[in-house]
């Protein structure tokens, strides 16, 4: 057994290996941390490179993936792509549940029966209100994808992202991810984090890498401590949550997020072996 | 990004410097201390090279058997001849520093032919101009002069140390390193510049 994988059965690392599978989207978010929007450089990993990213953190120990963006689903074969990570390990993919309409929808029930499960941005149960962060029309086109993909046999869970939600308006947007087919354990609520685009607003709480769970995420800019960390600025890339340029093979920037959770310099793990 | 404001003098270097605010993780202990210099603002931006790069640089450049004047010599002459201006402007402070008087340190930091009095030190330069400031097989001449003067052990060393200099010299000049300010005024009080 690996030490990351002693790490990740006791607890100390997270299991699950994160990537960024692009930087672009189709919204541009008021909070969001990657200042992503349609004509952002992608910033790609490819197919290739992702599943070897999978293969990696199976192999090391790791024990689930993510794949975020960006908006993974512009890229055309993103439905493939997950259902073969679902194959390795457990996956989540992110999405902002605009494009499954068409081929895209028809494509995603490749998904239905896997080990992956699609996470929907969904911020309020008022359409004004969500799309006030979110944009036009989003509201509508993710009420009518959910059920979509949850007919289809799409694993379907809900991300509501928020300042400071009431208890009201909380519980109005529980009922209405229950109508839609999410039940109560598939809906997350998490705050905007003071990074990217929130933080050119004034939005959000301020974190440190101590307050973010150390799960290791891979961009085609490196890896981070977190899918928090490779947040973008003024078109600038933040590097104060980098962990290093390399991510093949995974156990150099691993090693480096084990050795900073457990208070090692990096490289302290290594043998000499000079021959 | 540092712009490292007032310690920024003429050169504008060619990839960010980072500051503290922006410094990896793993590079965050290399900034506690205050700035630590263009070097490793730039490798910063890649932590994996820095965690091993500076832990050898730091112990090819630094104190070891060989004094403290004979490495300064090595490697102010080496950046003259590899004509890296921001080698030649840190070491000539730390030449300084270490008991190089005035005219030593011109005389080393010239692009021209260099000479010291003492024939150790003269075999030394003739070693430093074959391996820094040519190509392909140093002439056995050479080799056979700092070998009456210099053990095995300490050739070893010096040649590495030149090497060292050389990759410094070539990473700082192509990225354009900048010169601090306070360098700048030492070497200027000295008359150097």
């Amino acid at each position: 057994m690996t030490a990351i994988a002693e790490a990740v059965r006791a607890g100390e690392l997270p299991g699950r290996v994160w990537m960024y599978s692009n930087y672009h989207c189709n919204l541009a978010c008021s909070y969001c941390l990657t200042e992503s929007a349609p004509k952002v450089s992608k910033r790609e990993l490819t197919s290739e490179a992702m599943i070897g990213v999978a293969h990696d953190a199976a192999d090391l120990g790791f024990t689930a993936l993510g794949v975020t963006g960006g908006e993974p689903f512009l890229l055309p074969d993103m439905a493939h792509r997950l259902a073969e990570l679902g194959s390795i390990l457990p996956t989540v993919g992110l999405t902002n549940g605009t494009l499954f309409t068409g081929r895209r929808l028809d494509a995603a029930e490749e998904l239905a029966g896997t080990d992956v499960a699609l996470q929907i941005s969904l911020d309020s149960a008022d359409p004004d209100v969500n799309d006030a962060a979110r944009g036009p029309e989003n509201f509508a086109k993710v009420v009518a994808a959910i059920p979509a993909l949850v007919e289809r046999g799409v694993t379907v869970r809900i991300a509501t992202t928020g300042q400071d939600p009431d208890a009201v308006a909380a519980a109005r947007l529980c009922a209405l991810h229950r109508d839609l087919g999410v039940p109560d354990e598939d809906h997350v609520v998490r705050p905007i984090i003071n990074r990217g685009r929130a933080a050119e607003a004034g939005m959000g709480v301020d974190v440190t890498e101590l307050d973010l769970p150390a799960e290791l995420t891979v961009t085609a800019d490196g890896a981070f401590w977190s899918p928090f960390g490779p947040t973008v600025v003024a078109g600038q890339l933040d590097t104060d949550l980098l962990l290093t340029r390399t991510t093949v093979p995974l156990r150099v920037p691993a090693q480096t997020l084990l050795g900073l959770l457990q208070g090692r310099p990096a490289g302290a793990d290594s043998t000499l072996n000079i021959r | 990004m540092n712009t490292a404001g007032a310690l920024v003098t003429a050169a504008t270097p060619r990839v960010p410097l980072l500051d503290a605010a922006s410094a990896p993780l793993t590079a965050r202990r290399y900034f506690s201390d205050g700035d630590p210099g263009p070097i490793v603002a730039a490798l910063a931006s890649v932590p994996e090279l820095l965690e091993v790069t500076l832990p050898f640089l730091s112990t090819v450049l630094s104190a070891s058997a060989l004094d403290a004047r004979t490495k300064e010599i090595v490697i102010v002459r080496t950046s003259a001849v590899q004509e890296c201006r921001y080698c030649i402007d840190a070491h000539s402070v730390v030449a300084l520093d270490t008991g190089l008087t005035v005219a030593e340190v011109r005389t080393l930091s010239e692009r021209g032919p260099a000479s010291l009095p003492d024939e150790r030190e003269a075999a030394l330069l003739a070693w430093i101009d074959a391996v820094a400031g040519a190509t392909g097989p140093v002439q056995d001449s050479v080799a056979a002069r700092l070998g009456a003067s210099y053990r095995d052990y300490e050739i070893v060393e010096l040649t590495l140390l030149i090497g060292a200099t050389m990759m410094l010299n070539r990473f700082c000049t192509a990225l354009s390193l900048p010169t601090s300010t306070e360098v700048t005024m030492r070497l200027t009080e000295e008359g150097l510049v």
